[in-house]
């Protein structure tokens, strides 16, 4: 009985929407190249500083007030890098006429609670009030990239150009592997072994891996090579089979938010 | 014979610790410490407004004494406690804590309730300004004492259930005093801080 009880409870919470994009909309209130312009404004700017903005309108957060709803959706969806807490959630409750901002634990320097308090009041809720919710959002967007950007916060790690070491190593250790063993074929265990140590070097030091640590790695694929890489190849594929594969869903870097931000009516 | 019985009853004993609740013991009092820390953190936060509040307020409607009173009188009580980390073993002085920053909340719910009686106090950019930060401040409150709530719950459960229990038993561990349902139906009701006209 009580079991039920709470479940019925629980089931009338709104939902929260699974997040997938940067800009969530359920109330079809945004054109889709309109949607598409906020996505690629915030992902340009979490490509240039790191930190993550969210959109999200719904109709209505009833029967939680919008506050409890957003930090709901806040804990759920992680914006914001892990450590930095640097995400910020727009979210709009259509029905409710209402908006609230909710700042990551490491953006309330950046945009106190009286300054999202303005940014609702003096940017979003007049566009909002003539209807024009793109424009409110967008200038609102604007005004959150503007604060962050003049906040001192540890460069974003990019993921197209530089690799880490971290992430060229398992790459280098397959491929390393698999040339090894061709070459070997090819030119005999000594020199297909040199062959593939120089080659691993020479791709590591071109990828940005300091000159030491790349010969050192050359020298480890000549070894490997040189042993014979059959068991070694299958535990080497094996473990690191699978990895990478960036897909267009975008998720939360583990954010953690504490409540701060502003709410506002229109 | 009986040696080898009394060194396996010792090993059993220290491996007895991990499955004991020892451990979980220690982790859970750590986690609801520092949720802990963080209810008073933003508590502190809101008491560090007050006197702002109050002086803006004053400027506007001085007459206003009875409710400008009872929030510096609120204000002090809540300064007056000493907290200290034995608060949270101490069910009495919680309940005392908790009335007292309840009345605070009380208050200041009335003082602005009031100022909505005064227009151009309530255009007053200073006076808005403190108003979005006390908004922000009780949010976070919110969001702090669920989060206590979340913490102490975990470690309650872990503290009176078997084979547990008999652990916290013999190490001294109790069960810990959270936020009543009444007091927080009464405190979480932040008070009504919207002066947007409509």
């Amino acid at each position: 009985m009580m079991l039920l009880a709470s479940f019925n409870v629980h089931a009338e919470l709104a939902p929260i929407p699974v997040l997938q994009h940067r800009v969530t909309d359920l109330t079809q209130t945004l054109s889709a190249q309109q949607q598409s312009a906020l996505e690629q404004k915030i992902a340009a700017f979490e490509q240039e500083k790191g930190s993550q903005i969210a959109v999200l309108i719904i109709p209505t957060t009833q029967p939680e007030a919008i506050e409890q709803y957003s930090i709901r959706v806040a804990e759920a969806w992680k914006i914001g890098r892990e450590k930095e807490d640097d995400g910020v959630l727009l979210l709009v409750a259509k029905d409710d006429h209402k908006m609230r901002i909710e700042v990551g634990y490491g953006l309330e320097g950046a945009i106190p609670d009286l300054i999202a308090k303005r940014v609702i009041t003096e940017i979003m809720a007049p566009s909002f009030k003539q209807g024009d919710f793109y424009g409110g959002i967008s200038k609102a967007v604007d005004a959150l990239i503007g604060l962050i950007a003049g906040e001192q916060l540890p460069a974003p790690v990019n993921q197209n150009g530089q690799n880490s070491f971290g992430d060229l190593l398992p790459l280098l250790l397959v491929g390393g592997l698999i040339l090894g063993s061709i070459l070997r074929a090819v030119f005999g265990d000594f020199f297909g072994g040199i062959l593939n140590g120089g080659v691993v070097a020479a791709l590591a030091w071109f990828f940005g891996v300091a000159l030491l640590i790349a010969l050192i790695l050359g020298i480890v694929a000549f070894i490997l090579t040189l042993i014979g890489p059959s068991g070694l190849g299958q535990l080497g594929s094996g473990s690191y089979s699978g990895g990478g594969g960036h897909s267009d869903s975008w998720s939360g870097g583990g954010g953690d938010f504490g409540g701060g931000g502003a709410s506002g009516d229109w | 014979m009986k040696h080898l019985v009394l060194r396996f009853l010792a090993v059993l004993f220290v491996l007895s610790l991990t499955g004991c609740g020892y451990n979980t013991f220690q982790s859970l009092d750590e986690e609801s410490k520092a949720s802990w820390s963080e209810v008073l953190n933003q508590y502190q936060r809101r008491a560090d407004l007050v006197p702002n509040l109050v002086n803006v307020v004053k400027g506007y409607a001085s007459h206003e004494k009875e409710v400008l009173t009872q929030v510096a009188d609120a204000r002090s009580k809540v300064g007056s406690i000493q907290v200290t980390p034995e608060l949270l073993n101490d069910p009495e002085a919680f309940a005392k804590f908790q009335a007292a920053q309840g009345q605070l909340t009380s208050a200041l719910s009335r003082l602005l309730a009031v100022s909505e009686n005064y227009p151009n106090l309530k255009a007053d950019q200073g006076f808005r300004d403190l108003q979005a930060q006390l908004e922000g401040t009780e949010n976070r409150i919110t969001v702090a004492r669920n989060r206590y709530i979340e913490t102490i719950k975990n470690y309650n459960v872990a503290v009176r259930s078997f084979p547990n229990n008999l652990t916290a038993m013999a190490l001294g561990y109790k069960a810990k005093p959270s936020f009543t349902v009444e007091n927080e139906k009464a405190i979480s009701v932040a008070p009504t801080v919207n002066f947007e006209s409509k």
